[in-house]
């Protein structure tokens, strides 16, 4: 985690109230929870932020329930998810969640029908990937996690927040291969040939570059469909 | 007035008025939802959150509202922002990944290498 944004340590009680107590014109003491996180100067506006959407004895209990060293990284989140949602009160930081999630489904998507493509050309693939590495599902941390069943639908979330099976993992492997190998699929952006068929270039670069031999050309002509 | 309480008036152990801000998305048959929520953000937080937008906003900045309180209880370190890490790790695995397809792709379609391939079909 970057500290770049969190503001510089303040001061308890020595040199002036820190950020914290400046917003909350109180007196800085010894020990002050938020002193090394909020220095007095940019410290009081992001303090600002964390008071209106947290509370400061919100806050204040979350970091004396945390060790001293895993605290500076609480504090930065902590600014981020209260400027997030003061950004975007109705979504807050998830709405960046949902955009990340959608571009790991959509690249997850684009992954597994190229490698149907590899696999259906009876081409050698390339070093092979770890299966568990190619369609890796979302983070087991998230299955943990209330379901999000769609972009910006939630409201089934929270409702049994132990849910065992988690929408996060929404495209499994199977449902995707499916989808792709149907004569209406659209496939993701190729990035070869603008999405054209591989199978049928690889067969007009060996029709065209290979010498005309019976065996070859059966064997071109016996490629599989690219569609079962 | 309701009958019964809504889950944020049980839990504040207070009376339920009939214009309950948080009565239609905190229900009582679901108590932990406002108690996550209680617990990082404060009943009195919520309810300024939810009294300052739209009525038709209100159902979505609850649900997020509760998500993000839950992620914060189970990792009171990082919350919803080691979601967003763990996404962004997955998001440069994905790109390695589909990069290195697209160049095996690229490597099988030269016309040098097709070659090769069906001289060894012979």
């Amino acid at each position: 985690m970057s500290s770049g944004n969190v503001p510089g340590s303040g001061t308890g009680g020595g040199g002036g109230p820190c950020g914290a107590c400046k917003f909350l014109r109180r007196k800085c003491v010894a020990g002050c929870v938020f002193a090394p996180y909020f220095d007095s100067e940019q410290g009081a506006a992001h303090f600002a932020a964390v008071h209106k959407v947290f509370g400061a004895s919100n806050v204040s209990k979350l970091l004396l329930h945390i060790p001293p060293n895993k605290r500076l990284d609480t504090v930065i989140t902590i600014c981020y998810e209260a400027q997030s949602r003061l950004r975007d009160p109705i979504y807050g930081c998830v709405a960046h969640i949902f955009n990340l999630q959608q571009q790991v489904v959509n690249l997850q998507q684009e992954l597994s029908y190229l490698q149907a493509h590899l696999a259906a050309m009876e081409l050698p693939t390339p070093p092979p990937l770890q299966p568990q590495q190619i369609l890796v599902p979302v983070s087991q941390a998230i299955l943990d996690l209330p379901p999000i069943p769609a972009a910006y639908d939630l409201s089934a979330v929270c409702g049994d927040v132990v849910a065992p099976q988690s929408a996060w993992s929404v495209y499994p492997r199977q449902q995707i291969e499916q989808r792709q190998f149907s004569n209406n699929a659209t496939p993701a952006a190729v990035g070869v040939g603008g999405g054209c068929d591989l199978q049928e270039l690889a067969r007009e670069l060996l029709n065209r570059h290979a010498p005309p031999i019976v065996g070859c050309m059966n064997q071109a002509s016996s490629l599989p469909p690219n569609s079962s | 007035m309701n009958s019964s309480r809504c889950a944020a008036c049980k839990h504040l152990r207070r009376r339920c008025p009939s214009d309950c801000i948080f009565a239609p998305y905190f229900p009582s048959n679901n108590p932990r939802r406002f108690a996550y929520v209680h617990k990082i953000f404060g009943a009195s937080n919520v309810g300024k959150i939810l009294q300052d937008l739209p009525v038709s906003y209100r159902g979505e900045a609850a649900n997020t509202l509760c998500y993000e309180a839950y992620c914060r209880i189970k990792d009171p370190v990082y919350g919803c922002a080691g979601i967003v890490d763990q996404l962004n790790e997955q998001l440069k695995v994905a790109e390695y990944q589909l990069a290195t397809i697209k160049a095996a792709i690229t490597t099988t379609l030269q016309p040098s290498y097709l070659l090769d391939q069906s001289l060894h079909m012979l």
